[in-house]
């Protein structure tokens, strides 16, 4: 008689180490290259300021005081000590593309250059809002009108779109330096006569070529010195 | 039931094979999307936008990168979504050009959040502290400079209608600024209406009909962007007005420097939006490879198109 089928049969012992191997390999690979990230999200989590600049969050920004403080701290200060006019309007007779990339510097990306220069002339002619200087044969125009633009802003190389908040603010800026010059520069030129001497230093936007007639360069003054 | 210990080993190796095959495929899918640019721009129902963002999209691909472009359609939930995909396809980077200057700064910040750069083009955010950088065209001095041949050619007298750009965009605002910087300071010239047409041509023209119709007597039109200047000068066509009413424009868009040639259009402003795009990708580049001392913003400068210089633009830029 035989014994009873599967009664007395032996189990196969459960060989566990392939398993765990398996799922240590596993779980190291799910570390390693894990199927999802979590990112936590902070209503206060501002980050740090950008690294190059040190600008961080906007802030409110007074485009009087800025403009006040630069023109007292720096502008002033830099007007003294700017080059003088006699060589750029020499180089620029011969050759205004090397005279710019002598004498001139840019703001960000383009074709836009300016100089930065101070100098003295006899005023030459006097019209609606300009005067015309002659310095050592070259005659320039020192505007005496409304002040558009971004000459001084720009022209002066001191001032850099990341110093302020944004574009907004740089613009705001622009427009208070340019109603300083109208308020604190320009008042003695309205006055000044054919054959005064006028000391200036000033900014102007550098051509890409001669002008075929007219003034080499027109100045927006940010210092003057008239002698009748 | 007994499993037999050969199966059951087999059964461990090849969950391990498996596993490493779908980590080895997981890798390479990583490692290709660390390949990939997105260039999310915020129309491309205007052709000066298509070359932003082709050029954009081009400079990238011939830097190795696989670039796509995703359209907001002028739409910042758009926007939204599509930083949502980029984001979740694990992209490398991301030029820009928002929908809206405060609304789309939560995009980049969530992008920025993901380790994913941001890198704006033309459009400005206001934030110093989301995107990696900001490339912008000097849209307030192109608009001076608008604004002082306006006075020059239009006199120190007249009447005219502004049509303005989308309301939310900086560039709305800076060229406007720009422009009433100079024109403002002549009490002979009034505006007689000032209204937005999203810088959009058919929005322009149905905008400026309508003025028209109270308005008949206008001197000019200053438009914040060139498809609402030819939006205009079709308005002014239907009413018999083309020639007698001076349209001015601003980007540069080729159909406009042709205009301004024609005498059509009195004068626009080039933006250079090639110039942009292959920086804003240049820095993505840059970045990717190690680099983070950028700037915060960059701005490009742009150039007064009249008659006089019309000659020297053509193909979006200088020729």
């Amino acid at each position: 008689m035989g014994a009873p089928a599967g009664g007395n049969a032996r189990r196969e012992p459960f060989v566990a180490w392939p398993v765990i191997v398996a799922g240590v390999v596993f779980a190291g690979l799910l570390v390693a290259f894990p199927p999802f990230r979590i990112v936590t999200k902070r209503a206060g989590d501002a980050p740090a300021a950008n690294a190059s600049t040190g600008v961080a969050a906007v802030a409110a920004f007074d485009a009087v005081a800025f403009a006040e403080k630069f023109w007292s701290d720096q502008l002033a200060p830099a007007a003294a000590r700017a080059p003088g006019a006699t060589l750029l309007l020499a180089d620029l007779r011969r050759d205004p593309a090397a005279a710019a990339k002598t004498h001139a510097h840019r703001v960000g990306l383009g074709n836009a250059a300016f100089y930065f220069v101070r100098g003295t002339g006899r005023v030459t002619a006097v019209e609606r809002s300009r005067l015309l200087l002659e310095i050592d044969g070259s005659v320039v125009a020192l505007r005496t009108g409304p002040v558009f633009g971004n000459v001084v802003r720009d022209g002066c190389g001191l001032l850099d779109v990341n110093q302020v908040p944004g574009l907004t603010e740089f613009n705001a800026l622009s427009a208070e330096l340019n109603r300083l010059v109208e308020a604190r520069v320009q008042p003695p030129l309205k006055t000044v006569a054919i054959g005064a001497t006028i000391t200036f230093a000033g900014c102007a936007e550098a051509p890409e070529s001669l002008p075929a007639a007219g003034p080499l360069l027109t100045f927006i003054p940010v210092t003057v010195e008239v002698t009748p | 039931m007994k499993i037999p210990r050969l199966l059951r080993v087999l059964a461990s190796a090849c969950l391990i094979a498996l596993t490493l095959s779908k980590v080895a495929s997981a890798a390479e899918t990583k490692a290709a999307g660390n390949r990939k640019v997105a260039v999310v721009v915020s129309t491309l129902n205007n052709p000066w936008f298509v070359v932003l963002a082709n050029a954009a999209r081009d400079r990238a691909k011939e830097l190795g990168y696989n670039a796509v472009v995703f359209d907001s359609q002028n739409d910042p939930a758009k926007e939204a979504q599509h930083f949502d995909n980029l984001i979740s396809a694990g992209y490398s980077a991301v030029l820009f050009n928002c929908t809206d200057a405060k609304g789309s700064i939560a995009n980049v910040r969530r992008a920025k959040a993901a380790g994913i750069p941001v890198f704006c083009m033309d459009r400005e955010i206001e934030a110093n502290d989301a995107a990696t950088s900001q490339i912008l065209s000097d849209n307030y001095s192109g608009c001076v400079a608008l604004g002082q041949y306006f006075v020059e050619v239009v006199g120190e007298e007249g009447k005219y209608v502004e049509l303005l750009g989308l309301v939310a965009d900086t560039n709305t605002w800076n060229r406007s600024k720009g422009f009433h910087s100079v024109v403002d300071r002549f009490p002979g010239l009034k505006m007689v209406a000032q209204q937005s047409a999203d810088f959009d041509r058919t929005k322009a023209l149905e905008v400026l009909e309508a003025i028209l119709q109270a308005h008949p007597d206008i001197n000019a039109v200053f438009c914040g962007n060139d498809a609402m200047a030819m939006g205009a000068y079709q308005a002014l066509l239907a009413a018999g007005k083309a020639g007698k009413v001076k349209v001015f424009g601003f980007d540069g868009a080729d159909d406009v420097v042709k205009a301004v040639a024609e005498g059509k259009i009195a004068a626009t402003v080039m933006q250079f939006p090639k110039t942009m795009a292959r920086t804003a990708a240049e820095n993505a580049d840059r970045y990717i490879k190690g680099e983070r001392n950028f700037p915060q913003r960059t701005p490009v400068a742009v150039e007064l198109v009249n008659r006089e210089t019309v000659h020297k633009f053509g193909d979006y830029g200088r020729k």
